[in-house]
């Protein structure tokens, strides 16, 4: 086109294009204030995909357990893992396998112990957050587990735990959230996927509608794997009017399966 | 010995000691707000305390003197500390002052009460009504024919088994040692973390229905409205394996929380349960503020204790069913 | 072995002995009376884990063999409000700890008294040696 007009509208779908293109959004979702004017992500929330069985790539599985039939097979599902799969130094590697191999065993989520983090936020269970100025909790409902996120007085970890010792701060719309302090319990799937104590994850939270955040969590450990490695998924709103969560001490439920072999025998 | 009783009088001292109820108060204390208009109840706090729920039985008035309650408390410290003999049962535990667990050595609320309990006016418990007498029966008859305490985990008690402890309740009451409590309010919501087993307590506060009632939990449904200063906490929902100082599932619990000044929350609660007790009755414990923070507590994962004590108790069966067996004639 | 009371239960804390139901476990039913110890040996590792910590010691037995005790004590949890962290109890630290063994029989125990080397008790804590 030879004149400005011509030009103009070929620049402006152009913009309209490049803006559709990059989701249809001209800018990015600026979530509502709490009071002391950070982004508001009071609320509840659940991951919706496959990650808590496997974070890699996998196809469907049966259970381990006979009896359990389809009810516990394993859905397939993507990764969520950037580069695809789990960076294991070739003897973690090893260790993986045989926690897979063995997961009935060894998978602390069967004996109702604390989900760790950051494999916590995608339990297929809902987990509120509750926010102030000066700490930021998580409460799940998987083992009532909870997380406080100290958001003024960073501390490091007096000692190691399930949950890990986590200083958050705001970077304009991202809440991060730095932890470590973790003991060598927890799992990061129920395929096996593993870590040391030296276990340090860097989350990154960020609204992305009125319904759901966008989720990264960033997982280094030396002892374990050859670099950082990084996951990302949405977490969305639970809409429902009244959404609450409920109680799950599971504590009382595997507590045959854990002592069950301890008890009396009759006529001892 | 001594340097324990000096600390625990300067700290009473140095407290003001704000009484409760039935005396005079110097001017009405108002809380802060939080930003959406709640008194502001935050922070950690202990409701450790010497006052037992009960009135004990040789004490017939309801508040002691400043100096009663002082000596009480500097005996109950003293207690704490005293050597334990060895080759006795309670020579077979760690030593708690060692790791600053004894009560004496934390924060904790003056309380000129004589007992917890404040109604009935005696300050002990209602009588049991006949469906509560019948209960207790039954559940004692089906306690012995479970067999020994430690025969399964099912016969230990829930705090050993990692499931419920009496700071947890609810009613949320102190014991010998990790008594501390979080409150946190967000814009229609407290929540209440309890150290013991981080069970964290979410209290909504809009007026939504409680859970249906087929639907029971430890720790009940809960439901939270601000009336003026005081928060409402009403729980429903509760289950019969919990049996708070023996009642029913169909009890009824109001808890109330009042800010008295910065380091003073009055904590009361009712309990009501017809098919338990004759009247309701309620209690009030003054919490005090103490200092953070809570460390995990991973109770159930950390069970060393419910482990040894079940295989110690079959080891000691096998011992003795050896033992037995040597002595048995040759035939 | 004469040392301080624990309080489960005695006299003062009757909230206990009222609702017998909630009370932690006890310990003599986990320990066995008729069996103290006293050990010396190297911390490997102290799990400060809340209720009950335990102590994790390589001990020198009579034969000169080295054997992993594990000793219970008290939550970390106060001591964490006061400034101790996992860095205050060096690994290698020697320790002596007398205590009661485990009715299973095991190298496991409860710590009643907890000294360094030096006969210092360990974490002794009150007011006053907080300075």
């Amino acid at each position: 086109m030879r004149n400005r007009l011509g030009r103009a509208c070929i620049v402006t779908v152009g913009l309209m294009v490049a803006a559709i293109s990059a989701g249809g959004q001209s800018r990015p979702y600026r979530a509502p204030r709490t009071a002391d004017g950070k982004p508001d992500f009071n609320g509840i929330w659940q991951a919706l995909n496959e990650a808590h069985w496997d974070l890699e790539a996998h196809a469907a599985a049966p259970s381990p357990v006979l009896e359990l039939g389809a009810a516990h097979a394993a859905a397939g599902g993507l990764s969520l893992i950037d580069g695809g799969t789990i960076p294991y130094t070739p003897a973690a590697l090893k260790k993986k396998q045989e926690n897979y191999a063995n997961r009935l065993t060894l998978d602390p989520e069967i004996k109702c112990y604390l989900p760790g983090v950051p494999r916590a936020n995608y339990m297929p269970y809902p987990f509120q957050i509750m926010q102030g100025p000066k700490y930021i909790m998580m409460i799940y409902t998987f083992a009532g587990a909870v997380r406080t996120i100290y958001m003024d007085e960073h501390k490091e970890a007096p000692a190691d735990s399930w949950m890990g010792w986590s200083n958050g701060h705001w970077e304009g719309e991202t809440l991060v959230v730095d932890t470590a302090g973790f003991n060598d319990q927890s799992w990061f799937d129920r395929a096996g996927n593993f870590h040391s104590d030296a276990l340090h994850v860097v989350e990154r939270y960020t609204a992305a509608s009125p319904g759901h955040l966008l989720y990264e969590a960033t997982i280094e450990d030396p002892n374990v794997f050859t670099r950082p490695w990084k996951i990302s998924m949405p977490l969305y709103r639970r809409m429902e009017k009244n959404a609450q969560l409920m109680e799950f001490r599971c504590v009382e439920f595997v507590e045959e399966l854990i002592y069950g072999h301890l008890r009396k025998k009759p006529g001892q | 010995m001594n340097h324990r009783i000096l600390v625990l009088a300067s700290a009473l001292i140095g407290w003001s000691a704000i009484p409760l109820a039935g005396q005079a108060r110097p001017k009405p204390y108002t809380a802060p707000r939080t930003p959406d208009g709640q008194p502001d109840l935050q922070g950690f706090w202990t409701n450790a305390t010497y006052t037992p729920l009960e009135r004990p039985k040789n004490v017939g008035k309801e508040f002691y003197t400043l100096e009663e309650a002082r000596e009480i408390m500097k005996k109950a410290a003293v207690d704490e500390a005293e050597q334990t003999e060895p080759g006795t049962i309670p020579d077979v535990h760690y030593d708690f002052t060692q790791f600053g667990l004894d009560r004496s050595q934390g924060a904790m609320a003056l309380n000129l009460r004589t007992s917890l309990i404040v109604d009935p006016p005696e300050g002990r418990l209602p009588p049991l009504s006949a469906d509560g007498a019948r209960r207790a029966a039954e559940r004692t008859a089906a306690r012995k024919s479970r067999g020994g305490p430690h025969d399964a985990v099912q016969n230990e008690p829930l705090g050993s088994r990692c499931i419920l402890m009496d700071r947890n309740g609810p009613p949320m009451l102190g014991g010998a040692y990790n008594n501390t409590y979080q409150i946190m309010q967000a814009p229609g919501y407290v929540m209440i973390l309890v150290e013991m087993l981080h069970d964290a307590r979410i209290i909504p506060l809009d007026g939504r229905p409680q859970l249906p009632s087929n639907v029971r939990q430890w720790t009940g449904s809960s439901r939270g409205r601000w009336d003026g200063q005081t928060l409402v906490i009403e729980t429903t929902n509760l289950t019969d394996k919990f049996a708070f100082m023996g009642a029913s599932e169909n009890m009824r619990l109001t808890e109330r929380f009042t800010r008295l000044d910065e380091e003073t929350l009055r904590y009361q609660f009712t309990v009501e349960d017809p098919s338990t007790w004759t009247r309701p009755w309620s209690a009030e414990v003054p919490w005090k503020k103490d200092k953070g923070p809570i460390f995990e507590h991973a109770c159930h994962e950390g069970n060393y204790g419910l482990y040894n004590t079940l295989a110690g108790a079959r080891a000691e069966e096998k011992r003795a069913a050896e033992e037995a067996a040597k002595k048995k004639p040759q035939k | 072995m004469r040392t301080r009371r624990a309080v489960a239960g005695l006299g003062i804390a009757l909230l206990l002995a009222a609702a017998p139901a909630m009370a932690h476990h006890a310990f003599s039913a986990e320990f066995d009376i008729s069996k103290p110890f006293k050990v010396r040996g190297m911390l490997t590792k102290w799990e400060m884990i809340n209720p009950h910590s335990w102590f994790h010691l390589d001990v020198k037995d009579e034969s000169g063999e080295v054997v992993a005790w594990m000793i219970e004590g008290g939550s970390p949890n106060q001591l964490i409000k006061n400034g101790v962290t996992k860095n205050t109890l060096a690994i290698g630290t020697e320790l002596v700890i007398e205590g009661y063994q485990a009715k299973d029989g095991t190298n496991k125990g409860v710590g009643r008294n907890l000294l360094l080397a030096d006969g210092r008790r360990l974490f002794l804590y009150s007011r006053e040696t907080e300075k």
